[in-house]
């Protein structure tokens, strides 16, 4: 065939055009490390970069967000730590002042140490994190949630607790609020007695005679177990004193639960209902009564339980019945402070039991995250080898097509005429 | 028949062959040019050597398959030097929408985090403000290359114009050459064809020859370009259906101009240009349009259900733009089509432009018929509603409310572009960090609805089939596929070309080695009938010599 010169220039150039194309692009991936410069260069590999970027994403977020939690757990798992030593002190302190050889004045010394653990919960109650928000307010995390007004603490926080996605289905609560850990006791913490009636609220219970209890006890725990709450009501008529008991029904009114109008002694009586057992001592009046159930249906609120004890340590026990109120508070704030404590610990381990689990993400997020690296480099990064044998090998593809040029360029019979 | 004349007419004829190689080596790179070979006969009433012809080597047949290919392949280079813009826009790595989108859920991460904390609340402030920021530049780039191409269209139009202007004058000069000597001077054909070869490379034009002489250019569709010594004006005007997008219209003998399909244009840079935006440019930015309405709706419904820190409802996380309606300008009648996005609906947005037709305008209530541009596939009846009421007609996730619905005209169509340019209006609408609905209500420490943004990510908005990252994948997928099949391709067409090319050149392409043989050639043919001229004049001598 005959070759036009044009021909030959054109062919020429065009290959040293197309060689030196390959080159740069060569060149590019081999400064950049990526196989994948454009979209173009393969689009799969390109769009499947997208998603893998995006799960990655994902994931970072998702370990930031363990970050915060964990600080946050963390504070408040600490603050539990605190919150447990001042229950089991305040307890040790309970039973120091149910010595019965105690003074008033040895009382008041036991009350003002009390006091000052009293202080310290609250505090703690009320502890903020770094930036200024309250541990345990929930939602309402601006202001204390604990306030106190006129020698009592109330709840003003919320009932609902921050979550944070620490994982892809994983939504963990990174807190408690107050009342689930100073205002609550778990279910099975044992069964409290209360000196008068299921409303009342004055330390005495409006009890003016001077009956003390011991208990309850649980004698048949199958039974016990389904029990709710209790009321032994005295009646006095002509010097001799009855007892009666009644039960909360699934309504709230209290009725019968079968022993009605017993003969009462005041030198000791026990009284079984709802396999639970009480023992009863002293003489009470017309209309005392004694409450027993549950310790998650009586009094759950640790500072009600602080304030009942300062109460009654801080004012003379002449009277026996002033004596029979201290004697039972005091009996009742070691069963109440022994929940309080099983509460808080209950929520420290639930605390634990998050870090761990924060734990055990992070470590199979790490996987997660080296699976998406190697994904991502195997998809869109360059292998050197490969890419620069073929560098060399283009370098000498373009040498030989200068060098054809060049060659040709000698070639024309002209230089012989 | 005497030696002298003889010789001379060799010589004349080496002449001739002379010039006709020197002029091969002076043209041999002149664009256009075809070989001419001396063709010599013998002379036929006496002895010696004549001149037949100087002729020009061309092939008509590998002249049209090499335009063909040129066509096709200067559409493909035109489309390539387009879409690998979109190619590498894509291909930045921090800067792309998709890190830029993980960045505002991760603001969001941090806002549940610390949900009253200021930082994390400006912290999404930021993020969304680089978002949408992005959003609009990517937008504004694509606007940009629609601008561009509405004037490179110009161009081409203005340049297709002149061609074929060239070209009639070229028809009429070879006709009178023709007239005068018989003969058409081989420059002038030449350029004729030269100038077919360029106009090939800008659209695809079909070339009869009329009575083997005079060269009639028309449009694939038929309309004529060039017949005879006339030639007929293509004008960039708008588009009758969106007054913003410059198509190509035909001057008609008549005098009317007369928009031409989109597709009625094939191959050359014009070609490749059109069809480009018809295919990538449009798509590409309704693509950008559909991510930008589905993320704004998506978080804008997700915000109102949280409650700010000032105790109000969530506001507007963002803005973004509303869907663009155009009647078309040859409606009869004057009703006006406003549209806005149909946030219930939201899952049936499309990446597509649609066209409205009434079908019967007098029927209560009218009717209509939608369809998707591109693929021409109507919507089916069950994806069109029509509340007479209100004189509102929802689909694809957009309303469209008439103005007056008395006016509407049988056949009259309007152009909607739902998404189009929504990406350019994309932007943040909260500059107070206390208006960012974080929780459910206004407690400080609730994140709830910060949360159930964050899980926005997971959730299949886009078109009610694609998370916002898929979304933005596929569109990467899309891109990156187009530009390769383009870069295939067009290799693939510059190889045809090129080998084109070398046959069309082997014809009439000039070897500087053969005219060197040539000339050597022709120089001894030149001597050697110079030597006849000599002898005859020693013949003569030898004669007048003689001593009687």
């Amino acid at each position: 065939m005959r070759i036009s010169t044009v021909t030959m220039y054109e062919q020429s150039v065009g290959s040293m055009n197309r060689q030196q194309a390959d080159f740069m692009h060569l060149s590019q991936q081999l400064a950049s490390g990526r196989r994948v410069v454009n979209p173009s260069d393969d689009p799969q590999a390109a769009s499947r970069a997208v998603a893998v970027g995006q799960s990655q994403a994902v994931n970072q977020q998702f370990s930031d967000a363990r970050v915060s939690a964990r600080n946050a757990l963390s504070q408040e798992e600490s603050v539990l730590n605190s919150v447990s030593d001042a229950v089991a002190s305040a307890k040790a302190l309970v039973i120091q002042a149910a010595n019965g050889t105690l003074s008033d004045a040895d009382r008041q010394s036991v009350a003002s140490e009390l006091r000052g653990i009293y202080e310290t919960v609250l505090g703690q109650a009320n502890a903020t994190d770094g930036n200024g928000h309250y541990l345990f307010g929930g939602y309402q995390d601006s202001s204390a949630p604990f306030v106190s007004s006129g020698g009592s603490v109330g709840y003003e926080g919320a009932d609902q607790v921050r979550k944070q996605r620490v994982d892809a289905s994983r939504d963990m609560p990174v807190g408690d609020t107050g009342r689930d850990i100073f205002l609550s006791v778990p279910s099975g913490s044992g069964f409290v007695a209360n000196q008068g009636g299921p409303s009342s609220t004055s330390v005495d219970g409006g009890n003016t005679g001077s009956v003390t209890f011991k208990g309850p006890d649980v004698i048949d725990s199958s039974v016990a177990s389904a029990s709710g709450r209790y009321q032994v009501v005295f009646s006095e008529s002509g010097g001799d004193t009855t007892y009666s008991v009644l039960e909360e029904d699934a309504g709230g009114n209290w009725v019968s639960a079968g022993i009605d109008g017993e003969p009462y002694d005041a030198a000791g009586t026990t009284v079984e209902v709802g396999g639970l057992r009480m023992e009863l001592e002293g003489q009470p009046d017309d209309g005392d009564s004694v409450t027993l159930g549950p310790a998650d249906e009586m009094n759950t609120d640790l500072f009600k339980t602080f304030e009942k004890v300062l109460s009654v340590l801080e004012s003379p026990a002449e009277t026996d019945a002033e004596q029979a109120t201290l004697s039972n508070t005091l009996n009742v704030a070691m069963r109440e402070f022994d929940a309080s404590l099983d509460n808080v610990l209950t929520k420290r381990a639930s605390v634990g039991a998050r870090l761990n689990e924060l734990d055990v993400i992070d470590s199979v997020s790490g996987n997660r995250e080296l699976n998406y690296a190697q994904t991502m480099s195997d998809l869109v990064d360059l292998d050197y080898n490969q890419a620069i044998s073929e560098y060399s090998l283009r370098q000498v593809g373009m040498q030989a097509a200068q060098q054809a040029f060049v060659g040709m360029r000698d070639l024309s019979l002209f230089k012989y005429l | 028949m005497s030696m002298f004349s003889i010789g001379l007419s060799g010589l004349n004829a080496a002449q001739n062959a002379l010039g006709t190689t020197s002029n091969n080596i002076s043209n041999v790179f002149t664009p256009g040019y075809n070989r001419e070979i001396t063709v010599l006969g013998q002379s036929g009433a006496t002895s010696g050597v004549q001149v037949n012809d100087i002729q020009r080597q061309f092939n008509q047949y590998v002249a049209d398959q090499l335009n063909a290919a040129k066509s096709a392949t200067s559409a493909l280079d035109a489309y390539q030097t387009q879409i690998n813009q979109i190619d590498s826009l894509l291909a930045d790595q921090d800067a792309g929408l998709a890190p830029l989108m993980q960045g505002f859920f991760s603001s969001m991460e941090d806002l549940a985090g610390a949900p009253s904390d200021p930082a994390a609340r400006q912290g999404v402030l930021g993020a969304a403000d680089t978002l949408s920021a992005q959003f609009r530049a990517f937008d504004g780039y694509l606007q940009d290359m629609q601008q561009g191409i509405n004037g490179q269209i110009r161009d081409e139009v203005g340049q297709i114009n002149n061609t074929t202007e060239q070209l009639a004058g070229l028809n009429r000069e070879i006709a009178l050459a023709r007239a005068r000597s018989g003969e058409a001077p081989n420059a002038l054909l030449n350029q004729r064809d030269q100038l077919v070869s360029e106009l090939s490379e800008r659209l695809d034009v079909e070339l009869t020859v009329q009575d083997g002489k005079s060269y009639q250019i028309s449009l694939p569709g038929g309309q004529p370009l060039v017949s005879g010594t006339q030639s007929y004006k293509l004008e960039a005007v708008a588009s009758p259906n969106d007054p913003q997008r410059i198509v190509v219209g035909y001057h008609d003998p008549g005098g009317g101009t007369q928009a031409l399909d989109e597709d009625a244009i094939q191959g050359g840079s014009l070609g490749g240009l059109m069809a480009f935006r018809a295919e990538t440019l449009d798509r590409t930015q309704n693509q950008i349009g559909q991510l930008a309405v589905s993320f704004a709706v998506a978080f804008n419904e997700q915000h109102a259900q949280g409650t700010n820190l000032d105790g109000e409802q969530g506001g507007d996380l963002f803005e973004i733009g509303s869907p663009r309606v155009f009647s078309d300008a040859a409606n009869a009648g004057g009703a006006e089509i406003t549209a806005t996005f149909d946030n219930a609906n939201i899952a049936a947005l499309e990446a597509n432009d649609f066209t409205v037709r009434v079908t019967d305008a007098t029927a209560t209530p009218p009717t209509f018929e939608v369809t998707r541009n591109g693929s021409g596939t109507p919507l089916d009846a069950s994806e069109v509603s029509y509340d007479a009421a209100t004189g509102e007609l929802g689909f694809g996730g957009v309303t469209l409310s008439i103005d007056d619905p008395a006016k509407l005209a049988d056949g009259d169509s309007f152009e909607v572009q739902p998404v189009r340019r929504a990406a350019s209006e994309f932007a943040n609408a909260i500059d107070d960090p206390d208006k960012i609905a974080a929780g459910l209500s206004d407690a400080s420490g609730d994140n709830e609805n910060a949360l159930a943004m964050q899980k926005l990510q997971d959730q299949l908005l886009v078109g009610g089939s694609a998370t916002f990252s898929q979304s933005y994948a596929s569109m990467v997928s899309d891109v990156g596929n187009r530009t390769n099949i383009v870069q295939v391709n067009l290799a693939a067409q510059q190889g045809l070309s090129e080998q084109l090319s070398a046959v069309q050149q082997s014809e009439s392409g000039v070897n500087l080695d053969e005219e060197a043989a040539n000339l050597i050639r022709y120089q001894q043919y030149y001597q050697a009938n110079a030597k006849v001229i000599d002898t005859a004049t020693s013949v003569v001598d030898t004669i007048l010599g003689l001593r009687p």
